[in-house]
């Protein structure tokens, strides 16, 4: 049986497409048959972040329209053999695919992969209302940030009125330190406003951005925080019970520089 | 053609609609059919909307405000006077004949007192309730939110979004919430806006007007056990 979930989020730059390659790829290293979907057309990244940019041939607007079959577009991962990328177009605007096909797409692909993740574009216009129509789960992804907070409430509630109600929350680009001196929102904060349900808090890690420039998530470095966090995503995706990760656990080296820069 | 056979203007109530005289029953009810289909932005839901007394009547009447209440507008046959001072520039064939038969009571219908709206879940921001009866929320107000109604609003949450009771000059309406932080609070013609700092109230408080302005007080909750 497959699943359906789409990765949306409102606000522009909380790590949308970050979380789909992640969620992904930590998918297929756990042996599932995924495919990730982008439909934010016309400002396409989920294909660099997996270092994918020279290897499509045909996008989703090709297969929406039916110029192709769906499978001529995938790009099979260069590592991860059951990790497929159905790519869209970057010159193509997002009037160019309509919610029906995207329905359409997802029934033929939901024949031969385990897991279809969706990467949403930013806003909630036609892009957005495209993007979760197929969806069984949202994920919505929001950064401890009053802004990115208050657009997840949002999209939270377009959800509802597009009748999608298995909704899960992933707080991603948490600062520990900021949030134990009070200058940033906590997990408690969050949870008054969007009273969802948790299944990710995800660090803020400078080796995310170095991963995505190198089209290697983090995910698969074991030296990586934010990558220990989207394992035990993945591993809540899977039904498994893991407990949330505990950020104020420093290790002796981060504690070694704070005493000298003090 | 059909743009004329019904014309609408917005006043200060809501919005008026002419018919033109040659036009038939069935040509209207469709023409306002396809208004109301098209112009979503337009037709918000609880506009007034005021349709000339002398056009239709009995049950043509009623269908047409059978078909307004469909897309949540409420209608009300025009009022005399109005009827008057709009005579000269409507090109009217009948003349207003002073028609004491049909009673003032499409009029001052007003509110009915007891008429609640429940919301049973929470508010989120852009969400937005305007009713002329009053409110329970079973569930959160969140920020971006608005509550409008004619009567009280009674939130069993925390309030963190727009509220306003009695829009429409209900001086006594009040506004009650297990933990009542908004953005701002309105009741009737006064506005109160949240100091900057926000703190969160341990207890239920209500709102409402004395002496000229809003205040905030806390109260007991009989039927809560925190």
């Amino acid at each position: 049986m497959s699943e359906i979930y789409v990765i949306t989020s409102g606000k522009g730059g909380v790590g949308k497409t970050t979380t789909t390659a992640n969620l992904g790829m930590g998918l297929a290293m756990r042996g599932k048959k995924v495919v990730l979907v982008d439909t934010d057309t016309g400002l396409r990244n989920l294909d660099l972040m997996l270092g994918l940019e020279n290897r499509i041939m045909y996008d989703l607007i090709d297969v929406t329209e039916g110029r192709v079959a769906f499978k001529k577009a995938l790009v099979r991962h260069k590592k991860y053999e059951n990790l497929f990328l159905l790519p869209t177009s970057q010159v193509k605007d997002k009037m160019s695919v309509n919610p029906e096909q995207l329905v359409k797409l997802c029934d033929e692909l939901r024949r031969e992969f385990d897991y279809i993740l969706i990467d949403c574009p930013a806003g909630i216009e036609q892009g957005f209302k495209t993007a979760i129509a197929a969806a069984d789960t949202a994920l919505v992804v929001t950064m401890p940030e009053i802004a990115a907070v208050r657009d997840a409430d949002k999209i939270i509630g377009e959800l509802g009125r597009a009748d999608k109600e298995n909704i899960k929350l992933i707080v991603n680009r948490i600062r520990p330190s900021m949030v134990e001196s009070g200058e940033m929102l906590d997990m408690d904060d969050i949870n008054d406003i969007l009273s969802l349900d948790c299944i990710g808090q995800v660090p803020d890690d400078i080796k995310v951005v170095t991963a995505a420039n190198r089209g290697e998530p983090c995910v698969a470095s074991d030296d990586s925080q934010a990558g220990q966090a989207y394992r035990n995503i993945v591993a809540r995706m899977l039904g498994e019970d893991v407990p949330f990760m505990d950020f104020h656990k420093e290790g002796w080296w981060t504690r070694l520089k704070h005493m000298f820069r003090r | 053609m059909s743009e004329d056979i019904v014309k609408i203007k917005g006043t200060s109530l809501g919005l008026q609609l002419s018919f033109a005289p040659e036009a038939s029953f069935e040509e209207v009810r469709e023409n306002l059919r396809q208004k109301l289909e098209s112009g979503t932005t337009f037709f918000l839901r609880g506009t007034l909307v005021l349709i000339p007394r002398d056009v239709f009547m009995g049950s043509e009447r009623d269908e047409l405000q059978h078909l307004f209440h469909e897309y949540g507008l409420i209608c009300r046959t025009q009022k005399p006077e109005t009827e008057q001072a709009k005579q000269p520039e409507a090109k009217a064939t009948v003349p207003p004949a002073p028609q004491p038969a049909v009673p003032p009571a499409s009029q001052p219908e007003e509110l009915k007192p007891q008429e609640m709206v429940v919301v049973n879940k929470t508010l989120r921001g852009g969400q937005e309730i305007r009713t002329k009866s009053s409110v329970l929320v079973c569930g959160n107000v969140n920020p971006g939110a608005q509550i409008i109604a004619g009567g009280s609003i009674d939130i069993r949450g925390t309030c963190r979004g727009m509220v306003h009771a009695g829009a429409y000059g209900d001086s006594t309406a009040f506004i009650i919430a297990d933990h009542l932080m908004p953005t701002q609070i309105r009741i009737s013609n006064l506005i109160a806006r949240s100091p900057d700092e926000m703190e969160k109230t341990d207890r239920a408080e209500r709102a409402s007007i004395k002496d000229g302005q809003i205040v905030i007080e806390p109260i007991e909750r009989q039927d809560k056990t925190i």
